[in-house]
């Protein structure tokens, strides 16, 4: 017997799920001709498309499941991931970043690079990110299959090939617009489908007081108790908070994964493109709206053991629970046939559409950045389209193996966590160097990024394996026994800051490009943005104040 | 592949795909509220089947209504 069973309504409801996202991909095939139909869909997007592709993109069930768990261990500080740590660095991307992606119409964001500073900074940064993609994809292949075997009894090979083929099926045939399509339709049945936990759980509980009723201070404020790490459940301080999560990691993430940076590229203009990701800002900050809530009434019902609700056991660590079952089993609690089916197809949608949006990525960086810059320089365009075809069928199966290698080895799933502070964190150094610096040279952004690479990587293998003793752990960290929060947080602040200075260094003493070369690429030698003739309800700059403002009062509301 | 033609050279509207989509689940999932009654969750009694079918059928229609306006005006 398993948590959920499922009625025929909801069999079908999902068999319609595979139906619907196949049935796009086959209707968009038509539309997709060039390359630049097939990696940056068209071009042709409103902001309101990109902008939910983008946030999309991003919102994988893992997260939905993770975080959900995450606040019956952490609380309200869960919030702090989405305030700070992802809607200041989309504000920054859409103001003041996206005019130099756009503007210098390139596929991808190592196509950046090379315009910026040079091919090796390119290839550097591609193979990484193709490396960290596919890693990424394997594993949510994987814990979408663990998920659904221990929820629902579902094989393995089952909900992992049935995925890998769905997936596979709609890139093939429609490229970044079908990836699109399909993320908004996971962006509204995730809030059609898991939402009503959040408000049945209320109802259950007796109102939203009673959601917050007795919580410690540890797991009901945002700020303070951040003033020793001691004080709250994450144990991490406000410094690491605003260096490490809402600036290094945040901004490292969000302006330069060319994941969600990609579905910004799409965008009919560069108003629209600006706008995506204020748009996606909106809503990334209503989503503790499920996560915090569900979590919240998940903590208020396992306290009180005559409600009867109890979290599943961890398949791989015997006798632990499994914090990411809290939604599962809430969906098992409070759905009838039919909606169970609803709040299954949301999770499937959420782990697919994830799936999806690191494919697209994948095969546009190994198709542009590594094929074409380096294997086949002359390719035809028709070429590349096939070529990126191949690679989403190619990235698809590496991610299956990927999967079936962390079915035998968990272990892979500790340094899931720490991939973007080796990648990301320190490509934000570059790319704020190179954007707003013009003397930032090609040597400098090469050497500063591989050694804020090696840094951050290093700090997280001299922990892993205990070979950083306490004093240089206070240090590195600021406490003598960093969480792995704190760890994960700190990595990635040395790795920018390292980046950061090597670039510095090394560009003032190497030959920077001229003026000419980098019109368009960097502050200064671009033409600004001037929408002072336009009604405000048009300027990016007004939505974004507006989202600024909203956050602001978010975190001081819950202070 | 020959090219699209002219009148289709444009797809149909991301927001009509999504309004057929939470129609269709939308009156499934309130067509079992009525027929399956209310079943033995907690707070079954609120009927959740049946409000959150409408409301998601609803939202359905808007979506198409939005995606075919915003077709024909294109």
């Amino acid at each position: 017997m398993h948590a959920i069973t499922l009625a025929p309504v909801d069999w079908l409801i999902i068999a319609l799920y595979f139906v619907a996202i196949i049935g796009i991909g086959l209707y968009l095939r038509r539309f997709t001709n060039t390359g630049e139909d097939f990696f940056l869909a068209g071009r042709r997007n409103s902001s309101w498309v990109a902008g939910l592709a983008f946030l999309s993109a991003n919102l994988g069930a893992l997260e939905i499941l993770g975080w959900t768990g995450g606040t019956m261990k952490y609380g309200m500080a869960v919030a702090h991931f989405y305030w700070v740590g992802a809607v200041p660095a989309m504000l920054f991307l859409g103001l003041y970043m996206m005019p130099f992606y756009y503007s210098s119409r390139i596929h991808s964001v190592p196509g950046y690079l090379s315009l910026r500073f040079d091919e090796r900074t390119r290839l550097l940064n591609a193979v990484s990110f193709a490396l960290m993609t596919l890693l990424m994809s394997g594993i949510n292949l994987y814990l979408m299959a663990l998920v659904f075997r221990t929820i629902l009894g579902w094989n393995w090979n089952v909900s992992m090939w049935a995925s890998a083929v769905a997936i596979a099926s709609y890139i093939t045939l429609g490229g970044l617009m079908s990836a699109i399509f399909t993320e908004i339709v996971q962006f509204f049945l995730i809030w059609f489908g898991l939402f009503l936990v959040s408000i049945l759980g209320t109802i259950e509980v007796g109102g939203l007081h009673n959601v917050m009723r007795g919580l410690p201070d540890a797991m009901s404020r945002l700020w303070a108790t951040t003033g020793s790490p001691a004080d709250n459940a994450m144990h991490v301080s406000w410094l690491g908070l605003v260096m490490g999560l809402g600036f290094v990691l945040s901004f490292g993430y969000w302006t330069t994964d060319f994941l969600v940076v990609q579905r910004a590229f799409s965008s009919k203009d560069l108003r629209a493109a600006r706008l995506t990701p204020i748009t996606a800002s909106f809503f990334k900050m209503a989503l503790p709206f499920i996560v915090v809530a569900a979590g919240l009434v998940a903590f208020q019902l396992a306290r009180n053991p005559a409600s009867g609700f109890r979290l599943l056991e961890h398949p791989n660590h015997p006798g632990e629970l499994w914090y990411d079952t809290a939604l599962p089993m809430l969906i098992a609690r409070y759905y009838p046939p039919g909606l169970v089916g609803l709040g299954i197809t949301a999770l499937l949608a959420g782990f697919m559409a994830g799936q999806a949006g690191n494919v697209s990525a994948f095969n546009t960086v190994w198709t542009y950045d590594i094929y074409k810059a380096v294997i086949r320089k002359d390719a035809s365009d028709e070429h590349l389209v096939w070529m990126g075809r191949v690679a989403t069928v190619v990235g698809i199966l590496l991610s299956m193996g990927t999967a079936y290698v962390a079915m035998q080895f968990n272990t892979i799933m500790d340094y899931i966590q720490a991939i973007f502070s080796w990648v990301n964190a320190p490509l934000f150094a570059t790319m704020m160097l190179g954007m707003f610096w013009k003397r930032a040279t090609s040597t400098g952004a090469f050497v500063g990024l591989i050694s804020g690479m090696v840094t951050s990587f290093s700090i997280f293998v001299g922990f892993k394996f205990d070979a950083i003793p306490p004093a240089l752990a206070r240090v590195l960290t600021f406490t003598a026994q960093p969480s792995d929060m704190s760890r994960n947080l700190w990595q990635a602040t040395w790795g920018w800051l390292v980046c950061f200075a090597v670039t510095l260094l090394v560009s003032l003493a190497t030959e920077p490009k001229t003026d000419v070369e980098l019109q368009g690429l960097v502050k200064g030698l671009t033409a600004e943005v001037d929408d002072t003739g336009s009604s405000l309800w048009r300027r990016p700059a007004f939505w974004a104040t507006l989202a600024l403002l909203m956050v602001v009062g978010l975190n001081v509301y819950f202070w | 592949m020959t090219p699209p033609d002219k009148d289709s050279a444009e797809p149909l509207p991301i927001w009509f795909f999504v309004g057929l989509i939470l129609t269709v689940y939308g009156l499934l999932v309130l067509g079992t509220g009525i027929v399956g009654g209310p079943g033995n969750t907690v707070l079954a009694g609120t009927r959740p089947a049946l409000w959150w079918g409408a409301v998601m059928t609803v939202a359905g229609g808007v979506f198409i209504g939005i995606g075919w306006r915003s077709h024909r005006s294109s």
